[in-house]
């Protein structure tokens, strides 16, 4: 089995729930206090691919608001990232598209996959399904309540690293 | 001419249609500004295809040559476009440069000339290994617990190694997380890329941290890290960019091409942790090593010590006597325990014994001294009035049975006395003697006891009135009361009795008494 590491980042708003969002589903080392302190925290995800073991180092960006800017610097070596977008919160989604303009302007085009957060409260989703899936970004709607939809968005930028590594 | 013609039309009908081609490929191969713009075309392919080392050695010398034209024609332009990467680079190596050398100098006289540094130097010899990595490796308290080689672009790991007993937490994670704190360093403080974070400490854990143009190297170390474990760290490091340029370039997340790394990477887990126990249970077995040679040679040290101030001392010794009138030293020298002295001595000289110091032992001295006579006048004038005492002390002025008056016509018998005297006198004197002559009045052993003292007495006493009326110095000369010599004059014959009946005389120094 060959075994591949990549660099992967998740970037979004500030409270789209990021960090609640992968908790259960990583390896993590390091408590959320870096995030409010050096705005970045680090944590693992192992994907099988195929006959592929992808190791994905995971850079969990603090969220975006309208104090703090993200360090585009730190997407320099990633392979891909995660724009994470609350569903409630159509601002979330235009701070998402923001920022995939920026990294695309600083870092060059990077595979990426958008993430529709809090999809169990669907009812009460502001965002447009359509204007979302229109950017031609493969969108995942999850929660991190419920956990729907988390290991298959993994799985989906996995197979988009893999596909791109080749 | 005739069969040309149709030979002619032959070829056209057979070969017409490629002749248009042939002869665009001839113009292209007969005009060398399209046979460029051919080759032009493709040059950047044949050269990406060609990339091994023969076209290397082959554009070698070509770009050699360029750029020493290049520089020699117009200098400030290299040195320019240079300086950004040149300076600054060149600012750091003396720095770190100074900062080394001021360690390794204190290091250096600290140890410079211990018993550890030469067992470390005779280890150096005998492993191989630099000396300074020996001494890295003995001198400080520490140990690299794990070594990380980092993906500099993407904080991915690409080789990790750790010493078994150090806990390692996910090492992909601790590499990211620390190139994510540099990250921030670097924009907290607002430095430029170029700038790097090179050390981190919390408490006894430190970070040292090398860097490549593609890779950073890390060390984790417990306990006092010297500071040229960072030179080491940013040599392997150097190294490893050298061997693996491509590989680290076109890193894609495949990390395998580096496990070749390992080795390098362990030969850095250097450090002396656990080894206090070690050295503990051999302390026993060292001490007798060390001991039982460093006590031998303290001994012969001592006894050197002794034996070359004893021997200086005797030397003295020997100046001195050689100093001594009427010695003459013509050997002295130490043999074995004991100092062998030869040479001539006068016997009026002084005793050589007497002078031996005080700070040696008489016995070790083994003298052989030849007796002479010195001719120094000291010694001359000493002898002659030995002579002169002797004379005047076998002398005797003789009188008649039972009288005791000096008769008139022997008084010229005195005058000799008297004159011999005075010259004694004179002489003692300026050998600094202070001489006095006893006149001894003697009897015969015939009649009484009084009546022969009373005799000798007077015999003495006018003697003594005799010489210095004859110009003897009344202070230099003494009446005895009675013939000391009694039992010499008994015992004589009659005949020489005679001789019994006198006065005679003894010479005495009154400084020596």
């Amino acid at each position: 089995m060959t075994e591949l590491k990549k660099k992967v980042c998740m970037v979004g708003q500030f409270g789209v729930g990021k960090t609640s969002l992968v908790r259960r589903f990583v390896f993590s080392l390091f408590d959320d206090k870096y995030l409010t302190t050096i705005g970045v925290k680090i944590d693992r995800k192992d994907v099988v691919v195929g006959s592929l073991a992808l190791t994905m180092i995971l850079w969990d960006l603090a969220g975006e608001d309208d104090l703090a800017q993200i360090r585009i610097s730190h997407l320099h070596g990633a392979s891909g990232y995660i724009l994470v977008a609350d569903g409630c919160r159509a601002g979330s989604l235009d701070k998402a598209v923001e920022l995939q303009q920026r990294i695309e302007e600083q870092v060059g085009s990077l595979p990426c996959v958008l993430v529709l957060n809090k999809c169990d409260v669907r009812e009460r989703w502001e965002v447009d399904l359509a204007a979302a899936a229109a950017r031609g970004w493969p969108v995942f709607e999850t929660s991190a309540k419920s956990g729907a939809g988390v290991e298959e968005m993994f799985l989906g930028l996995a197979r988009k690293l893999a596909s791109e590594g080749q | 001419m005739a069969g040309e013609e149709p030979l002619a039309q032959l070829r056209a009908i057979l070969l017409g249609p490629d002749r248009a081609a042939w002869e665009s490929m001839r113009q292209r191969l007969d005009n060398p500004e399209r046979r460029a713009e051919d080759v032009a075309g493709v040059l950047a392919e044949a050269v990406r295809l060609r990339s091994d080392a023969k076209l290397r050695r082959a554009l070698q010398p070509l770009l050699e040559d360029a750029l020493q034209r290049s520089v020699q024609s117009n200098p400030k332009m290299l040195a320019e476009a240079l300086f950004p990467i040149f300076g600054k680079a060149i600012r750091r190596a003396i720095t770190a440069e100074l900062d080394g050398m001021l360690q390794s100098l204190s290091q250096m006289l600290e140890q410079s000339f211990s018993a550890r540094s030469l067992r470390w130097r005779f280890e150096s010899i005998r492993t191989g290994r630099p000396y300074s990595e020996i001494v890295i490796l003995r001198s400080l308290l520490f140990r690299v617990q794990q070594v990380f080689l980092i993906h500099r672009s993407s904080g991915l790991l690409l080789q990790h190694v750790a010493v078994s007993a150090a806990a390692t937490k996910d090492p992909e994670m601790v590499s990211g997380m620390l190139t994510a704190i540099q990250d921030f360093v670097r924009d907290s403080v607002s430095a430029s890329e170029k700038e790097n974070l090179e050390t981190i400490r919390m408490g006894e854990i430190g970070v040292v941290l090398a860097y490549g143009p593609d890779a950073i190297l890390a060390g984790f170390v417990r306990g006092v890290a010297p500071r040229n474990l960072n030179a080491l760290f940013q040599d392997t490091l150097d190294a490893i960019e050298q061997k693996y340029t491509d590989a680290l370039h076109d890193f894609s997340g495949d990390a395998s091409p580096f496990d070749v790394c390992r080795p390098r990477l362990q030969a850095l887990l250097l450090g002396q942790g656990g080894a206090g126990q070690r050295i503990s249970t051999s302390r026993g077995a060292r001490a007798l090593l060390f001991g039982v040679p460093a006590v031998l040679l303290l001994a012969l040290a001592v006894w050197w010590v002794y034996s070359a101030v004893s021997e200086r001392r005797w030397m003295e010794y020997a100046h001195r006597l050689q100093r001594e009138p009427g010695i003459i030293v013509t050997q002295a020298e130490k043999r074995g325990a004991s100092f062998y002295i030869a040479g001539l001595r006068d016997p009026l000289a002084v005793d050589p014994t007497s002078l031996v110091p005080a700070n040696v032992r008489v016995a070790d001295l083994d003298p052989h001294w030849e007796f002479y006579h010195s001719l120094g006048p000291q010694f001359a004038s000493r002898r002659r009035l030995d002579e002169l005492k002797g004379e005047l002390e076998h002398r005797a002025f003789r009188f008649a049975t039972g009288r005791a008056d000096v008769p008139p016509e022997q008084r010229f018998l005195l005058e000799d006395v008297a004159s011999q005297m005075i010259a004694l006198i004179q002489a003692g004197t300026a050998l600094g003697a202070n001489l006095q002559v006893e006149v001894r009045g003697n009897h015969d052993p015939v009649g009484t006891e009084d009546f022969n003292s009373a005799l000798a007495r007077s015999r003495a006493e006018n003697t003594r009135e005799a010489l210095i009326t004859l110009g003897v110095p009344a202070g230099r000369v003494t009446a005895a009361a009675e013939d000391r010599d009694k039992e010499t004059c008994s015992a004589v014959k009659e005949e020489e009795r005679l001789f019994c009946r006198s006065a005679s005389f003894r010479v005495h120094d009154l400084n020596q008494r």
